[in-house]
């Protein structure tokens, strides 16, 4: 079975999803490399608690500014701890639980190196993900989160501050895997944290240069005009 | 060993304009083919349709021909500039058989993975006098050129051999082929449920009978409370994805999902039923191959090269898949639990003369004939 190693950002992070994360993260990696990104609150305290943890800390906070060099340093980070297969999540997103099993298959498969899976985003709950506009996650195709590590590939990020994408440019173009195994993601599951999040979208992309306008308004679509599907 | 070149030409390996690639039994085919050549000691390349990229996979460089242009359901601009590209090759790999229309290279081998054309859409095209005149004189220059035609069913064969006659000493009969050590049946013979799985291993495309099983689903699930459906297999496009799983969601006892290749063994191995309901533009399917090298009694359309490997009542049933067909058919071999067990058992037995290891000689004996 070849090392499974998950990488992530992490700030401020400690009355959110972490340590449900990291403990979701156990039962099917073997290593998990953690940038902090100059945390203010006990994330690192968290971080340092989960036993297959390494923890790497900046004093200064990059992700409002360089994201995309906060990304590569997190990924030398991964690479210098002999990774096989690198599993790029966030703080805030889950594997379906009921098929974990089948993660070993994909990573033992012959064919690709890659492999993608389709996000949802849970909104105001737990229970029910988002299916309007973009936010379906049937029809906005499949991401590539985990790759084979591939020391002749290059490790560049496009020159961008936000939505850089979490791997290097050159494992993004691998032919890849698309996996039914579905991913939660729970960053607009709290019904508080989403008039921050939009606030803070605008705030980096004012001039709506990486989303349309329309999607950052859909955002705080009153509830008649978000379509919703149960999460089973 | 040998260092010769040899030169694969496709259409659609990846898709033309984005990542997408589905492991359907063609692409496999492609692949398995490919490593026996590279096992052989050959060099191999591919070209296909494309903007004019080059991408790897499974260690072998793929070439895109910015032309997709068809006509007649023949390529020939891609031909002829297939047979300029690949002129540093030794020899070449048409994987279907129009595609050695107008020009083959000198040392060549054509692949038939079943009668294509008796899709009703086929018809549709081509179906005018005229136009199937030229698509099969069309197809007996794309005969005339390679020094061999591989066949997976006999039905290609037999179509040609009486419409097209003079090739019959061309042919190749290499029928599909299954690995018995992956695909075997379960050690464990006692699942603990009363429950019959009936599995649906396919792409949800019309021709694969995907709308009949569907319907035979709803009638069967709602008669009887111990049978459920299974649908294993993707959706040519993200929106039937969606519409199958929100109809799973909907039916009691009906699942959707897809799995890796390395999980469809544990797939066939706790089904009780096997479905290949293909219409039609079928060949000696892959899955029916590996449900019954799981022990699976196998409910197959009559079409292409099926009844290649499906002995009528004896390892399954050959039907002309229409709902009230499915639903009798299903409903009878469901209640019979002696004659699953029976019809499983020879399945396997059956899939035994399939196995890998014989495709990989039989195909070996054919290069050494022609790539020489």
């Amino acid at each position: 079975m070849p090392k499974i190693t998950a990488m992530m950002i992490v700030r401020n992070e400690a009355h959110r999803y972490l340590e449900r994360c990291l403990t979701s993260l156990l039962d099917f990696v073997d290593e998990i490399i953690i940038l902090d990104d100059a945390s203010t609150d006990t994330t690192p305290d968290i971080c340092l608690s989960c036993p297959i943890v390494k923890l790497y800390r900046r004093k200064s906070s990059l992700f409002l500014t360089n994201e995309a060099q906060l990304r590569q340093e997190l990924w030398f980070y991964t690479t210098d701890n002999k990774p096989e297969w690198i599993l790029a999540i966030d703080a805030d997103e889950f594997l379906e639980t009921k098929k974990l099993h089948e993660f070993p298959y994909l990573i033992q498969q012959k064919y690709f190196q890659a492999i993608s899976f389709r996000l949802f985003d849970c909104w105001g709950s737990e229970k029910y993900y988002r299916v309007d506009g973009i936010w379906s996650p049937w029809l906005r195709g499949f991401s590539i989160y985990a790759v084979k590590y591939q020391p002749q590939l290059t490790s560049t990020w496009p020159k961008l501050n936000f939505h850089c994408g979490r791997l290097p440019l050159s494992y993004r173009q691998l032919p890849h895997l698309e996996s039914e195994l579905r991913i939660k993601h729970l960053g607009w599951a709290n019904p508080i944290d989403i008039q921050t999040k939009y606030e803070r979208a605008i705030d980096r992309d004012p001039t709506f240069k990486y989303m349309s306008r329309e999607h950052y308004e859909s955002i705080l679509y009153p509830p008649e005009k978000i379509a919703l599907e149960m999460w089973m | 060993m040998s260092s010769k070149k040899v030169s694969l030409l496709t259409t659609n390996f990846f898709h033309p304009t984005d990542e997408r690639i589905i492991m359907g039994g063609a692409e496999r085919y492609q692949v398995d083919i490919c490593r026996l050549l590279r096992k052989m000691g050959y060099q191999i390349e591919v070209w296909q349709i494309g903007s004019g990229w080059v991408k790897e996979f499974d260690g072998v460089k793929i070439h895109s021909i910015p032309i997709s242009k068809s006509k007649h359901n023949t390529f020939p601009e891609l031909n002829l500039a297939f047979y300029e590209n690949s002129l540093s090759a030794d020899y070449a790999l048409y994987f279907i058989l129009s595609l050695a229309y107008p020009l083959a290279r000198e040392k060549s081998i054509s692949i038939s993975h079943g009668v294509y054309w008796d899709w009703p859409g086929f018809d549709v095209q081509s179906g005018h006098q005229d136009a199937h005149q030229e698509w099969l004189r069309r197809m007996n220059i794309a005969l005339t050129g390679p020094q061999k035609l591989v066949s997976v069913d006999t039905n290609t064969i037999n179509f040609f051999n009486s419409t097209l006659p003079g090739f019959y000493h061309k042919w190749e009969y290499i029928p599909n082929y299954v690995d018995t050590n992956l695909f075997c049946p379960s050690k464990d013979t006692n699942s603990g449920s009363d429950m019959i799985r009936i599995l649906f291993p396919r792409r949800l495309v019309p021709v694969r009978g995907i709308n009949e099983t569907m319907r035979a689903a709803e009638i069967l699930t709602s008669r009887y409370p111990w049978i459920e459906f299974h649908f294993c297999g993707r959706g040519h496009d993200d929106n039937t994805e969606k519409l199958m799983s929100q109809w799973t969601t909907t039916q009691e006892r009906c699942f959707y999902y897809w799995k890796p290749f390395e999980m469809m063994p544990e797939i066939y191995q706790t089904a009780d039923i096997v479905l290949i309901p293909s219409r039609s533009t079928e060949g000696t399917s892959l899955a029916a191959l590996e449900a019954m090298a799981c022990g699976k009694p196998v409910i197959t359309g009559l079409t292409g090269g099926l009844s290649d490997i499906v002995l009528q009542g004896y390892n399954g049933y050959l039907i002309k898949p229409t709902v009230d067909n499915m639903v009798s058919t299903i409903e009878e071999l469901a209640k019979d639990k002696a004659k699953r067990l029976l019809m499983g058992n020879r399945g396997r037995e059956l899939a035994m003369t399939f196995n890998k290891k014989i495709w990989d000689e039989r195909w070996a004996k054919v290069l050494s004939e022609v790539f020489r």
